[in-house]
């Protein structure tokens, strides 16, 4: 159902995608309504983007193309700033902290964003399923609530529930554990295997979420988790409604399966919104500061020090405004090349 | 004829667990917050989790010192203005490109992306140097435009999926009755796009009224955002849990809220797609 | 040479006619008043004491005092972004570690320029020599000049749980490491409670409380007098090692640790003794928090086989360079008033802790808060350069962070991760200019 169209008169670069290119349609007299109106509809959002973003989206490139440590600011005032070619994006190549985060953070992205689709699916499938309306309500809004808390203290409140002495996801460990003791007698062999299985995983009821740099690395995941999969699950939700709900019926009318119904019928309307937060999660993890900030300080040793943690420090610690922006434009291109990527496998438009 | 009617059943009562394990999944961590914020302080760091305390206000109190209330009032002027602009701005865009064929649209689209991807550590300078060179620093509007960078492509993203599932008939009909094009827009696809609008709008708030590094930046004492007053009091040095499990739901009460009515919009739009 | 100085400059004032009768702070106020002062404060007990005295500062001068609070993790990049973009800040606070990079950025202004350009301003009774030595030495001092005086004071001290020693049949705290970890630590370390705990987290935690701890006591040090590594020579090995084996006397996950952690299991009961900031004593002294309140007992650290060498932390108040001239007035006269004698005692009061040697001479005072004594013997034995204060600091302290906790997940071996610290240290000081003589060897 795509409209066809006549280029005369065409401006565009397909370099420099901002440019708006006229259209000029050949159709009948009704057509002519949809002609002019695209710049009205788009122009307001790119020019207000333009102004607000460009700028500083320039001036880092500016700088990480020179030297700009803050703290040499009067120098620079005086003499001007260092140009240095590429060398602050050479640099990177040397720099092992910078190629071992970024590990580390891909690492945390294959392990969390499948999880966050998925179990965000399953929730938007809970929640598109007809019954128990008054429950579904309660859900819907209760999935805001983890988006809702700040970053900050999303953290903070994962040192305190993972807190090996007080916390109480300990406690609830705890409690399990003596359940199954208490139970155990009934099992009577099998337990003494499960129990030494156990005690081989976990030495002792104080688990060390946040000292042992494993855990604490599952720690940032489970609290990354608990925050994103509402996200994803908000966001198929809405894509699940743009089925149409003839196809829907007739699909449950003719298998009970509901893998099936999901995934002939469903999946294919929910592909750009699984786009979305594939782009949008894999940007959001390139980006991800706070919680770790609060909760690890990319510590123990370097367990979840994720990139944007590093980058941090050099562009605020030590002061390099220059090599950080080399840093987060390198993680912008990523970011795009990705991008690009999941478009190409995943995009299909409905 | 049983076996199906057992298996639905069975089926009901499997939803009704899933829905409730996603309740208790959301919710758990949050009631974990809400009680710490009324237990005494002390009772926090002890040994075992209480389940059951004597509830008190008094972090609330102290939380309410530290201007949190003002503070509050600060980030929902920024919220509420950034989302309502965001939705002025990206709703017709989105509608542009969901409905309109042209060159480049794909590259406009994914602009609007990439305008998200860049970290703010970098960003933060050029706009502290932007904005004190137009005497902006401490004025609450030169946030609600840097927003704009990051919320404009949500709801331009989430909407224009909406929009797209819109059939077209629709359309045709009212260009057949002589609708011109923001008519059309205005009178089929926004009712009929409310869920995705909803959902955009959400995203907004909550994304406006928790972002951190910027506010930290550019705001003064008098203009504090929520968040910047939340974490202010937040280092390893002292770590006083009651007071920040009070400010973390103070904070967190009035995105929830904003979710609630807007979210009657989502079940509105979802019972009028079935109309249709 | 100072006191001469100062001398010559009191006599100055008094010989001109301007210093007609006692100089008054009203006075010295009067052209500034109205104008706008602002800083930085932390969430600390040293900060809420001052604002709780600024009423008074403001009423009687009529200058404006605007504040925020930003956590400390924040206030680094919070000033830096100010100060290299003609912000708004007029006041600096300056951690000590900061000033090497604030004072060769220009970023604050010396002591000896406010007075030449505004004599009117100086209190005659300011008396820059009863700030205890030590502590204007490291805090405000940078090259042999003063900036400011210093404001937040800190010293590393032995906190204990006076009912867990006597119940292991200790009177007293151990005097030295030694002892801590032969005698003491043994007997404390048991059903689930702990002799020690370190707060040791990844940051500047990591670099000062945990790591330089255990270096100087031995002997040892990061760097030696060419700004070398030294952590191979076999003083700072043997510190190193022993803070390793004074691991396993320490709860586990002990390298997630951050100060209120440590403070924390001691406060519940869970951890017998630990070596922490003096402020924290007022934590530990309220009954909300704590509950060894009437079980606490406060000691200086304990030596090693060099001596007793505390941890030492501080901030200054310097006047910002990009503050205009009436502003730098104010926040002088600010700076003066915050730091003088006048309201020592009221501020130590209110819960700060003065910099001066008049306002511990008071015995009541020193009876009635345990932690001043050992706080001053503190004092009395610091090294300055208990962390290098020069500008490549900010680079060193993530590189010793990170292999100091490293080291003790034993990820690396000791010798190891000394090795790393020294090659990166030297790699850094080497591109800084150390070695061929560009920048003087200053920390």
């Amino acid at each position: 159902m795509t409209e066809q169209r006549h280029r005369a008169n065409i401006s565009t670069d397909p370099v420099k995608p901002s440019r708006k290119p006229k259209l000029r349609p050949i159709r009948a007299v009704p057509r002519k309504t949809y002609s002019s109106g695209v710049i009205f509809f788009l122009a307001p959002a790119v020019i207000v983007l333009l102004a607000v973003g460009i700028f500083p989206l320039l001036f880092a490139v500016w700088n990480s193309m020179h030297e700009f440590i803050l703290s040499r600011a009067r120098i620079y005032a005086l003499h001007g700033q260092p140009f240095l070619w590429f060398q602050n994006y050479l640099g990177l190549v040397n720099d092992a902290g910078f190629r071992e985060s970024l590990f580390r953070t891909f690492v945390f992205l294959l392990i969390n964003l499948p999880i966050q689709l998925v179990l965000g699916l399953l929730i938007a499938l809970l929640l598109h399923k007809v019954g128990h309306e008054w429950l579904k309500n309660i859900c819907r809004v209760s999935l805001v609530i983890p988006l809702a808390t700040t970053l900050a203290v999303v953290g903070l409140m994962g040192r305190l529930m993972f807190n090996s002495s007080f916390g109480v996801v300990n406690y609830a460990v705890a409690t399990v554990i003596s359940l199954f003791h208490s139970i155990g007698p009934l099992l009577q062999g099998h337990f003494q295997v499960l129990h030494g299985f156990w005690r081989h995983v976990v030495p002792s009821n104080m688990i060390d979420w946040l000292g042992n740099p494993n855990l604490a690395f599952a720690t940032v995941s489970i609290m990354d988790c608990w925050q994103w999969t509402p996200f994803c699950a908000l966001v198929l939700l809405s894509s699940l409604t743009l089925v149409p709900p003839e196809i829907e019926e007739a699909a449950k009318l003719e298998t009970d399966r509901w893998w099936q119904v999901l995934w002939r019928v469903q999946l294919p309307f929910m592909l750009p919104g699984i786009t979305a937060i594939l782009i949008l999660r894999t940007a959001d993890i390139l980006k991800m500061f706070d919680v770790v900030y609060t909760m690890t300080q990319g510590g123990p040793g370097n367990a979840t020090d994720l990139i944007s943690v590093y980058v941090q420090r050099v562009g605020f610690r030590q002061v390099d405004q220059g090599v950080a922006s080399a840093q987060a434009i390198v993680l912008l291109i990523i970011t795009i090349i990705l991008s690009r990527i999941y478009i190409r496998y995943f995009y299909r438009e409905i | 004829m049983a076996a199906i009617r057992i298996s639905k059943r069975r089926f009901g009562i499997a939803h009704f667990v899933g829905l409730l394990l996603v309740l208790v999944f959301c919710v758990f961590p949050f009631y974990w917050m809400v009680s710490s914020s009324l237990k005494d302080p002390g009772l926090i760091l002890t040994q075992k989790p209480t389940l059951t305390f004597q509830p008190t206000l008094e972090n609330y109190q102290d939380a309410f010192q530290r201007n949190v209330g003002g503070s509050l009032g600060i980030s929902l002027f920024v919220a509420l203005t950034t989302t309502a602009l965001s939705l002025l701005l990206g709703t017709p865009a989105a509608y542009a490109l969901a409905r309109f064929d042209f060159r480049g649209k794909k590259d406009i689209w994914f602009w609007f992306i990439t305008n998200r991807m860049v970290s703010p550590i970098v960003l933060a300078l050029p706009f502290f140097l932007l904005a004190s060179n137009f005497h902006l620093i401490g004025n609450p509007i030169v946030l609600v435009f840097i927003y704009l960078t990051f919320n404009v492509p949500i709801v331009v993203w989430i909407c224009s999926d909406q929009f797209r599932g819109i059939p077209k008939e629709l359309d045709e009909a009212a260009t057949l009755e002589g609708y011109n094009s923001f008519s059309i827009f205005w009178r089929v696809a926004l009712p009929l796009g409310a869920p995705g609008i909803a959902v955009s709008a959400i995203f907004c708030f909550i994304f406006s009224w928790n972002e951190l590094l910027y506010a930290l930046i550019l705001m003064r004492r008098e203009t504090q955002t929520a968040p910047v007053v939340a974490t202010s009091f937040m280092s390893g040095y002292q770590v006083p849990w009651g007071q920040i499990m009070a400010t973390g739901t103070l904070v967190a009460l009035p995105v929830i809220i904003f979710s609630l009515i807007v979210s009657r919009q989502m079940v509105r739009g979802l019972t009028m797609g079935a109309i249709k | 040479m100072r006191r001469f100085f100062c001398n010559f400059v009191f006599l100055l004032l008094s010989a001109s006619p301007q210093f007609a009768g006692a100089w008054s702070l009203e006075e010295a106020a009067k052209p500034y008043s109205g104008t706008e002062v602002s800083m930085i404060f932390l969430d600390r007990p040293g900060y809420n004491a001052i604002i709780k005295l600024l009423p008074d500062f403001e009423k009687r001068t009529g200058i404006k005092i605007k504040y925020q609070i930003v956590p400390y993790e924040n206030t680094r990049e919070k000033e830096e972004l100010d100060f290299s973009s003609n912000g708004e800040l007029t006041v600096a606070l300056v951690d000590l570690v900061w000033i090497g990079e604030f004072a060769e950025a220009g970023w604050i202004v010396p002591f000896e320029e406010i007075k030449k350009k505004y004599p009117d301003i100086i209190d005659p009774n300011f008396d820059i020599n009863d700030f205890i030595p030590l502590i204007l030495n490291a805090f405000g001092t940078w090259q042999g000049k003063v900036y400011g005086p210093p404001f937040d004071n800190y010293s590393g001290l032995l906190y204990y749980n006076k009912d867990m020693l006597k119940e292991a049949g200790f009177d007293k705290p151990p005097e030295t490491w030694d002892e801590l970890i032969n005698t003491y630590a043994p007997k404390l370390t048991k059903n689930s409670k702990y002799a020690f705990a370190l707060q040791s987290r990844r940051g500047e935690t990591q670099s000062c409380d945990s790591f330089m701890r255990f270096l100087w006591p031995w002997g040892g040090s990061l760097l030696d007098a060419k700004f070398h590594s030294n952590l191979g020579n076999p003083k700072s090995q043997e510190g190193l090692n022993f803070r390793q084996s004074l691991e396993k006397y320490m709860p586990p996950g002990i390298v997630d640790y951050d100060h209120s952690d440590a403070v924390n299991a001691l406060a519940q009961g869970n951890v017998a003794m630990i070596t922490e900031w003096s402020a924290f004593y007022s934590t530990l002294v309220d009954p909300k928090s704590s509950k060894i309140v009437d079980k606490l007992g406060v000691a200086p650290e304990p030596k090693g086989p060099d001596g007793r060498k505390p941890a030492l932390g501080g901030f200054s108040l310097a006047v910002a360079s990009q503050a205009n001239d009436k502003q730098k007035a104010a926040a002088w006269l600010f700076i003066q008033w915050a730091t003088g004698k006048e309201i020592g005692k009221q501020y130590v009061e209110a819960g700060g802790i003065s910099g001066r040697q008049s306002t511990y001479k008071d015995p009541a005072l020193l009876a009635k808060y345990p932690f001043i004594q050992p706080m001053l013997d503190s004092w009395q034995q610091g090294v300055p350069e208990y962390r290098p204060r020069f500008s490549e600091w900010s680079k060193l302290t993530d590189i010793i962070a990170e292999w100091g906790t490293k080291m003790m997940l034993n990820q690396v071996s000791v010798k190891q991760g000394s090795d790393e610290i020294g090659t990166r240290t030297e790699a850094v000081l080497k591109d800084a200019g150390y070695y061929d003589g560009k920048k003087p060897l200053a920390q």
